[in-house]
């Protein structure tokens, strides 16, 4: 399984391939980092995002960046659709992220179809069947350093 | 010829954000009251084009300087380099925030692989290049350009200590001073700013051009391949050099993606990787989660990107079909499987 320790997953929310979950909230679908992504990239330094609300994206148009204590990352679209509002608390403190990943810590709502996202069993498998993947990816990274 | 003074040369922030501003005048203001310090004001270094006042300016600062910008220092370093306004890059104490102290370690490790071609027919002087977005107390700032003056004025006095029985027995005022290869323009910029104002400031218009970081380019000549807008070329020793800046395509970062080394920059790039930010802060020994994060393949962006420039041009897509380097061939022991190509990012990390 996935390390020693396993990242909760509400049951209640959906999920996307690059690891955001996602609530309707007043019919605004809302993102936010899943505890899988949060315990990758641990604290979080820096978010920048790089559209506007009101901006149109594709699934998987780059949105932003983020910086953290163990990584840095592109930020991509989970779905396709218009990017509504951004969570400015987070902005302005990242530090929810962190603390409050599932609720205060979310990152941004979007209008958009959702049926392409997973329900928390199948993201739960989703990972399992990726976690190989992944953490060949990680160690490639790590010893990459080390030629 | 001993330097007396420390030129210091902010370079504004593009646009009129009054926060930006104010730090600016703040740090203007401090510096003219400092002694030791020439001071002059250029807009944005990134926008100034050949015959610009203020490139004319830089151009003819002599000796050590510090140039202040909006810019990852790496950018700006060697965006002056490429405009011929070199030296060697001085260190500086000013960090990016969240930077810990555990990064100079790797720092240390990231400068053990000078593997570049590197710059030729470098001034012996220093640059340093501090970013404005680094501190937001512009006292940091003062007090950083104090320390390097003293840095410096402990250099020169050496120098000077040296040189002195020379110039004794000449007896002659070499005023222009012959080690520097740039024919000083006035021969005055010690002596205060020699421009008028006015023109040392108008606003130019916005550029758009890649920077080689060369202490990282291998002259591979992938961007050359890649271009298909005749940005690069070739200079007499055969070093790949951007040589139609402006030919160059607004917002199409595209070659930088293809760089094996990660070493083209775009200042102006919104993502902090391509426009040059520090190596140990950003791909130091922090791991690149974007292809988790549903990132695609990097070369696969920049044909995108390459495309959209060339029907905007009314020219043919390409797509992967032509300028795309085999990357495969000089990668050892990585599996063959998709994620070779970002494992091919992690050259950034190779000591």
């Amino acid at each position: 399984m996935m390390g020693k320790y396993a990242a909760a997953i509400p049951a209640d929310l959906y999920y996307s391939r690059n690891h955001f979950w996602c609530r309707v909230v007043a019919g605004k679908n809302r993102f936010g980092f899943s505890s899988y992504a949060i315990k990758l990239m641990q604290d979080v330094y820096f978010l920048d995002w790089q559209v506007n609300a009101g901006d149109k994206v594709a699934l998987l148009e780059q949105i932003g960046h983020i910086e953290t204590s163990k990584a840095v990352s592109d930020l991509f679209a989970p779905l396709e659709g218009t990017l509504l509002y951004f969570n400015p608390e987070v902005l302005a403190d990242p530090s929810a992220i962190n603390v409050d990943g599932y609720d205060k810590g979310w990152l941004f709502e979007m209008d958009g179809i959702i049926d392409s996202l997973m329900d928390a069993t199948s993201y739960h498998v989703f990972l399992e069947e990726n976690w190989e993947k992944a953490q060949r990816m990680l160690k490639g990274k790590i010893n990459a350093g080390d030629d | 010829m001993s330097q007396k003074k420390l030129t210091v040369v902010l370079s504004q922030a593009q646009g009129k954000d009054p926060n930006r501003r104010a730090i600016e005048e703040e740090i203007a203001a401090a510096l003219l009251m400092e002694s030791g310090i020439d001071l002059g004001i250029v807009p944005a270094l990134y926008d100034l084009h050949e015959g610009h006042t203020g490139r004319l300016y830089l151009e003819g600062v002599q000796g050590d300087m510090v140039v202040i910008s909006w810019l990852y220092p790496r950018a700006a370093y060697w965006l002056l380099d490429r405009d011929g306004i070199q030296g060697k890059l001085g260190e500086t104490n000013i960090k990016p925030a969240g930077n810990n102290d555990d990064e100079d370690e790797e720092e240390g490790e990231e400068t053990k692989r000078p593997k570049g071609i590197g710059s030729v027919k470098v001034q012996d002087r220093f640059i340093f290049c501090l970013d404005l977005r680094d501190a937001k107390d512009h006292r940091t700032y003062v007090e950083e350009i104090r320390r390097i003056l003293s840095e410096c004025k402990q250099r020169w006095d050496a120098a000077t200590a040296d040189l002195k029985p020379a110039i004794v027995q000449l007896g002659m005022n070499i005023s222009p001073p012959a080690s520097n290869g740039t024919l000083a323009l006035n021969g005055n910029s010690a002596n205060g700013v020699p421009f008028l104002k006015e023109e040392m400031l108008k606003i130019p218009g916005r550029r758009w051009y890649p920077v080689i970081d060369y202490s990282r380019c291998t002259n591979c000549m992938e961007c050359l391949d890649f271009c298909l807008f005749g940005v690069y070329g070739v200079d007499s020793l055969e070093r790949i050099y951007v040589d139609n800046q402006d030919s160059c395509k607004k917002g199409c970062p595209a070659c930088s993606r293809v760089c094996p080394e990660q070493a083209i920059m775009f200042p102006d790039y919104k993502s902090p990787a391509i426009a040059g930010a520090p190596v140990g802060a950003i791909s130091g020994l922090k791991i690149d989660l974007t292809k988790l994060f549903g990132g695609g393949d990097a070369l696969v962006i920049a044909a995108k990107e390459r495309d959209k420039e060339l029907l905007r041009d009314g020219r043919d897509a390409v797509g992967l079909s032509v300028g795309i380097p085999k990357r495969q061939s000089d990668k050892k022991d990585s599996p063959k499987d998709d994620l070779d190509n970002l494992m091919d990012s992690l050259d950034t990390l190779e000591i």
